[in-house]
């Protein structure tokens, strides 16, 4: 599952050469293993998200990239074509933005911004200047001579990005710059972070564990667990086509049923559960001999509201009687949770007027739901 | 009556322990050296005796060398201790060999310093360790005589006593840097050499003037070292201070001490003005902000 480049606007096809492309790095601390045999590549101006719980080796995955690791075992580590395996941090073309910002506390805005060029021997004047458009890229032209304890978090965060900004990297590596950030903050700098993504065409490899966060920005998504890659692809791929039940529920799929294949063709599985026939789209790559234990994935929202019998209709392949259980009341959307013979099953109602009271079955599109494996073959 | 919070209670009470305890004694000691009398029979007089007495005595020369041995001293500890601590904060990540080193730090300064320095008098001794491994060695016909009671091994003695109180304020600023920097410093394109001097440098400076203070001030207090490893021929402040009260010179010792004083003072405002270009002592611990 190479990159395809179709996703969202990731399409700059001038130089389809990597520009980043790590082979076969393992990383161990002591007998733990980070990064378990992982190659990646990145596009030039690419937006990609390493994404996995705490843990997965995302981070560490970075650090190798960055440099700031040396990794047990490597095939290589090429930036725009170049080996830097050997090559320290100090000299790689890329910069990390660090979760927590690590701006130094005894220089002032001005000296933390200019410090990349400071150390590279640029002028005065030129620093200054060059400092002064960063500062403007992050909407922050006034902050120049303030001290860093004077700033807020989200203030930091973009101080933090115009330093690493500010010596024109070929990479910006950044590892769960929004962590540390709240709620409303957070999703201001997304935007903020698509919007200079855009505007400076330079690859982003960007950490986190938010799926949320992922599906907004990247143009390609790489989950990883355990140290390895789990699945990697453009984030409509990963969202409506999880290769696997880790995939599906770290995706956010609420429903997840487990049954038996009963056969694939042209790209539909049917799968029983219980006494019932279900079908969806097949997500888990090459199709397992029938009676393999898959698992139907379905997202609440998907999940609809019937007080017909609806015997003899088209959709009546993902049909199940059903009794309401409990209702939630989320604001903009209900959350009902459904008793099935197979289990519960929650629906999300958005539209009041869907929401039934005397409802007696629960369906849903065979083309909105994914059949997949149950667990990935490595874990 | 306005209630005055807590902080005021402490300082004042504060100020008047130091008053009362310190600064009392202290002015004590000035008004006494501008007085004259034999033993304990003081006669209330001013004068400037005990200073010219203390001057024409060679004393002038004395308070140079007391304040070059411990000067230079101060700087060897520094440069001793700074590579040490940064070794021992950053780079050594057994801890065992922390622990061990923690304790080769402060188990020898449980014995008296006394002690603690006159062993050094079996190494350098005419019959020492030593001037024997030279003389069997043949590399010497005679005993090495500078190797004791000169200046070589005052300044010896005083390396060895003082290490830890350069060493432990170093180590504890440096502990204190957050590791990201450092990181960021080299992902930002520094080389080890740069981020030395434009990260750990700077934010390590507390350590730097807390070790250069309680190095330099205590060194020139201290009378064990010098007398005992520099016997008659390397005379020092403190302790000609203590033989002058050994012999109930008390007026000239009193002298001495205000001269001390007085040194320990323009150290103060030379450590002031070599703090300037940072932003003051303010400056030094403004990087500890956060």
């Amino acid at each position: 599952m190479t990159s395809s480049e179709a996703g969202a606007g990731g399409a700059r096809a001038a130089d389809d050469s990597p520009v980043l492309s790590v082979q076969n790095a393992t990383h161990q601390f002591g007998s733990l293993v980070a990064v378990d045999d992982v190659s990646i590549t990145a596009g030039r101006g690419e937006f990609l998200t390493l994404l996995g719980e705490s843990g997965s080796g995302k981070t560490t995955l970075l650090r190798v990239i960055a440099g700031l690791e040396r990794p047990t075992q490597l095939g290589g580590i090429f930036i725009e074509g170049q080996d830097v395996s050997a090559v320290p941090a100090s000299r790689r073309n890329c910069t990390t933005v660090f979760q927590h910002y690590a701006l130094f506390p005894h220089m002032s805005v001005g000296q933390n911004i200019e410090y990349g060029l400071r150390v590279r021997g640029v002028s005065l004047s030129e620093r200054r200047e060059r400092a002064m458009e960063a500062l403007n890229l992050v909407r922050l032209p006034e902050t120049y001579d303030r001290r860093v304890h004077q700033l807020s978090g989200g203030e930091r965060q973009r101080i933090s990005l115009a330093r690493a900004l500010v010596t024109r990297p070929a990479i910006l590596l950044l590892d769960e710059p929004l962590g540390a950030l709240d709620e409303k903050l957070r999703v201001d700098m997304q935007v903020e972070l698509l919007d200079l993504h855009r505007k400076l065409g330079i690859t982003f490899i960007y950490v986190t564990h938010s799926q949320e966060e992922a599906l907004t920005m990247s143009d390609r998504i790489i989950l990883m667990r355990n140290g390895n890659i789990v699945q990697e692809g453009p984030p409509t791929d990963l969202f409506d086509r999880p290769g696997n039940r880790f995939v599906a529920d770290f995706m956010g799929v609420e429903n997840l049923l487990e049954g038996t294949l009963e056969a694939v063709s042209g790209g539909r599985a049917s799968v029983r559960v219980g006494d019932h026939e279900l079908g969806g789209i097949w997500s888990g790559g090459d199709a397992p001999a029938a009676g393999t234990k898959v698992c139907v994935a379905v997202r609440a929202e998907r999940v609809r509201l019937s007080n017909e019998s609806g015997e003899g209709r088209e959709d009546a392949v993902n049909r199940l009687p059903c009794r309401a259980g409990i209702t939630i009341y989320k604001g903009k959307y209900v959350d009902r949770t459904l008793d099935t013979d197979i289990g519960a099953v929650k629906a999300r109602i958005w539209d009041h007027e869907a929401d039934l009271a005397d409802l007696t079955s629960l369906w849903w599109r065979d083309d909105e739901c994914a059949v997949t494996l149950m667990e990935a073959e490595d874990s | 009556m306005p209630r005055l919070p807590a902080g005021v209670w402490s300082l004042s009470g504060f100020s008047l322990l130091w008053f009362g305890g310190i600064v009392l004694p202290l002015l004590a000691i000035i008004l006494v050296s501008f007085l004259q009398g034999r033993g304990l029979n003081i006669n209330f007089d001013p004068t400037i005796k005990q200073y010219e007495r203390f001057f024409s005595y060679g004393g002038g020369e004395m308070l140079a060398r007391s304040v070059r041995i411990a000067g230079t001293v101060t700087l060897i500890e520094l440069l001793l201790a700074f590579p040490f601590a940064l070794w021992l904060a950053k780079g050594c990540k057994n801890n065992t060999v922390k622990l061990l080193t923690f304790t080769a730090l402060t188990v020898p300064f449980f014995l008296s310093p006394a002690a603690r320095v006159i062993v050094w008098r079996s190494v350098f001794g005419i019959n020492g360790v030593v001037n024997q491994v030279l003389l069997g060695a043949g590399i010497v016909d005679e005993p090495v005589l500078w190797l004791i009671f000169s200046e070589f091994s005052v300044h010896f003695g005083f390396i060895g006593a003082f290490f830890p109180t350069m060493v432990w304020p170093i180590f504890l600023s440096v502990s204190l840097i957050d590791n990201d920097f450092l990181e960021a410093s080299g992902d930002l394109g520094a080389s080890r050499l740069r981020t030395l001097l434009h990260i750990i440098l700077p934010l390590a400076l507390p350590g730097i003037v807390a070790g250069f203070v309680f190095t330099f001030i205590p060194m020139l207090g201290d009378a064990v070292v010098s007398s005992y490893m520099g016997g008659n021929n390397v005379l020092m402040l403190a302790a000609q201070v203590q033989s002058l009260i050994g012999v109930s010179n008390f007026l000239v010792a009193a002298a001495l001490a205000a001269v001390v004083l007085a040194i320990m003072l323009a150290f103060q405002v030379l450590l002031w003005f070599a703090l300037k270009p940072v932003g003051g002592l303010a400056g030094v611990f403004a990087s500890l902000r956060r």
